[in-house]
């Protein structure tokens, strides 16, 4: 048996030092002194939240990232890639992580969110908090405008919310809103593939009558939830693959572009076939699901 | 340039008064007149008082008389005030403008019609624009009464500005003021010891400063424009920010409550029954876009809704003592209330 050994004072004082910044930052916090940009964006939140994305990158997930450079570095930019989850829009976090943890220059992305997880309670907050945005044209504009990093989930609902028999199979692309702006704004676009999402909450079902009661647009069934309670929210541990593609610049296409019908309708599905096809290779490179 | 001669509708109005005083140290401006159905509390200085109702058709008689280059349409009530019960807002919003907009019609001479109106026809929606330019009015249906009012009031006014193309009409739309000496319902709820959120949600607003609310509306009545103008600040400030920067502790009030709480604190506040228009506006928030106030009617903005909020925490009665703050040079603390 060995004898306990006493802490080094380098040690105490280490752990002193932490003790003393946290309470720092928690009291500084409670006084109202940090910084929220206008869209309600609070860095210093979205970081200290980044430990938790970080284990489920790395460890949970076991993410692995291609063309993660092909994001610009700097001025706007519009990301779009499939979307999957049915409970928890994690694509959306492990975009915004891998681009933390890959990107040569990394910044923060900001999301286009469904509006009705705005009308959700603590949801709403905590994803404004972390640079969710209500998804509308006027937003997207905006922020391109103001030369930010956008992720947009064009699929939308229908991708979110589609049953686990149909994963990886892109739904219908809305209208090509996003692609209106990104002509309007001459904003490069990246199209984003991510394979590893469909299978944290293989969704088999809908509750309608559980819906209704508590306001929201669907609740899903998975294998776990809701039977398990709480439990059954907690991802199932996938093998994540995100590929980044080389972007497409749309500033060839000038003003007044954006109104062109045909135009939209064919980058639109430009876009999708891309992400389409990354998908299935992604899917064939990643190989076993959970192992 | 002739000195413009200025009329006041709702002169007694807080905003009518400000805006007299602003206007006498301006040059370029020549003879006010305020018109209210009350005398103004406030000493206005050399601005004449005519007192007339606008909700009264006499008014069409007394404003040509009164040979008004600028009239400034101060009498838009927000809030039910002693004498003013809720239940007479909407004559003296909606009727009141129509009554005042026949008026403009008889008045030859009329340069520009300036409307102090509100930013309640974007509403407040959790899908809505972070910033709503002026072209997303009534984007979302008007569910209170008060938008309602505000949305009919400026069906009136549009059909007016297209009728009088040679008359300059601008609708300014107000957010949420903020200041000190302010006493409105929602200077009220800030004041509060404690103040009542609801739970699960932290509204992103728009604080105007009072003094840049006065500024915006007399540099508009300097220098209108065509059509609406957001008068909002810059930025904005989550609901939870605030407080914390007025050293108020907030309380959470679960869903089941939010109603009957809402109802009892709006009546305690002097909403009366517009306690609606604020608990949408403290669940949702609204952010307005303020590039045309600042470009073209070339107004700069003193306070953006950060500063706003500190400049009011200087003044607010924060129960201060709950969390000492670890930075003693701040000045939301070192000045004492």
């Amino acid at each position: 048996m060995s004898r306990p050994v006493a802490p080094s004072p380098e040690a105490v004082l280490e752990w002193a030092s932490t003790v003393q910044s946290t309470s720092d930052l928690i009291l500084r916090r409670l006084a109202g002194e940090y910084h929220e940009d206008a869209w309600g964006f609070d860095e210093e939140f979205t970081e200290a939240v980044f430990p938790i994305f970080e284990f489920l990158y790395s460890t949970w997930w076991r993410v692995k990232v291609e063309g993660a450079a092909n994001v610009p570095g700097h001025g706007r930019a519009l990301l779009v890639a499939n979307h999957s989850g049915a409970i928890f829009p994690f694509d959306g976090a492990m975009i915004a992580t891998a681009i933390q943890k890959e990107h040569p220059l990394p910044r923060w992305v900001r999301a286009m969110v469904l509006n009705w997880a705005f009308d959700l309670p603590f949801v709403s907050y905590i994803l404004r908090r972390l640079g969710g945005v209500a998804a509308n044209p006027a937003n997207l504009g905006r922020l391109l405008n103001e030369d930010q990093p956008v992720m947009v989930f064009p699929e939308g609902q229908k991708g979110f919310g589609k049953g686990f028999a149909d994963r990886y199979r892109l739904q219908r692309f809305g209208r090509g809103g996003f692609i209106e702006v990104a002509l309007e704004t001459g904003s490069p676009i990246v199209p984003v593939a991510v394979v590893g999402a469909e299978e944290i909450y293989p969704k088999i079902g809908e509750s309608k009558p559980l819906a209704r009661a508590i306001g929201s647009p669907y609740v899903p069934i998975t294998p776990t939830f809701p039977w398990l309670g709480p439990l059954g929210l907690l991802p199932l541990p996938s093998r994540w693959r995100i590929e980044f593609l080389e972007p497409i610049d749309l500033s060839g296409y000038g003003p007044g572009s954006s109104e062109d019908r045909s135009l939209v309708f064919d980058l639109t599905e430009q876009v999708r076939e891309q992400i389409q096809e990354a998908l299935y290779r992604g899917l064939v490179k990643r190989g076993p699901a959970f192992l | 340039m002739t000195d413009k001669r200025i009329v006041i509708a709702g002169v007694s109005t807080r905003w009518g008064s400000e805006l007299a005083r602003t206007l006498q140290r301006r040059s370029g401006v020549g003879e006010i007149i305020g018109i209210d159905s009350t005398r103004p509390k406030a000493d206005l200085g050399r601005t004449e008082f005519v007192e007339a109702d606008i909700r009264n058709p006499v008014i069409s008689r007394i404003l040509p008389a009164l040979e008004p280059d600028v009239l400034v349409h101060c009498g838009i009530v927000w809030y039910p005030e002693k004498g003013r019960p809720s239940r007479a807002l909407h004559d003296i919003n909606v009727i009141g403008t129509l009554q005042l907009l026949a008026a403009c019609e008889k008045t030859p001479g009329l340069e520009a019609l300036i409307v102090r109106g509100s930013a309640a026809i974007y509403g407040s929606a959790p899908g809505a624009p972070a910033f709503f330019t002026e072209d997303m009015a009534r984007r979302f249906p008007l569910v209170t009464r008060f938008q309602r009012d505000i949305g009919e009031l400026e069906g009136y006014f549009d059909n007016f500005a297209r009728r009088r193309p040679e008359i300059t009409c601008c609708m300014l739309r107000f957010g949420v003021e903020v200041g000190p000496g302010l006493d409105t319902p929602f200077n009220r709820y800030l004041n509060l010891p404690v103040v009542p959120t609801r739970m699960g949600f932290d509204p992103r607003l728009q604080l105007l400063h009072v003094d840049d609310a006065t500024g915006a509306l007399a540099a508009a009545t300097m220098n209108p424009v065509r059509g609406a103008v957001n008068v909002a600040p810059d930025g904005a400030i989550s609901l939870s920010r605030l407080l914390r920067l007025c050293g108020k502790p907030a309380v959470g009030v679960p869903p089941v409550l939010v109603s009957v709480i809402n109802r009892r604190i709006g009546n305690y506040l002097g909403s009366a029954d517009l306690y609606r228009d604020g608990e949408l506006l403290l669940r949702y928030g609204r952010g307005c876009d303020n590039r045309r106030l600042r470009e073209e009617i070339g107004y700069e903005l003193a306070f953006d809704s950060e500063g706003t909020a500190r400049d009011f925490a200087r003044t607010s009665q924060g129960i201060q003592a709950l969390f000492p703050s670890p930075h003693p040079g701040s000045p939301v603390r070192s000045v004492s209330r």
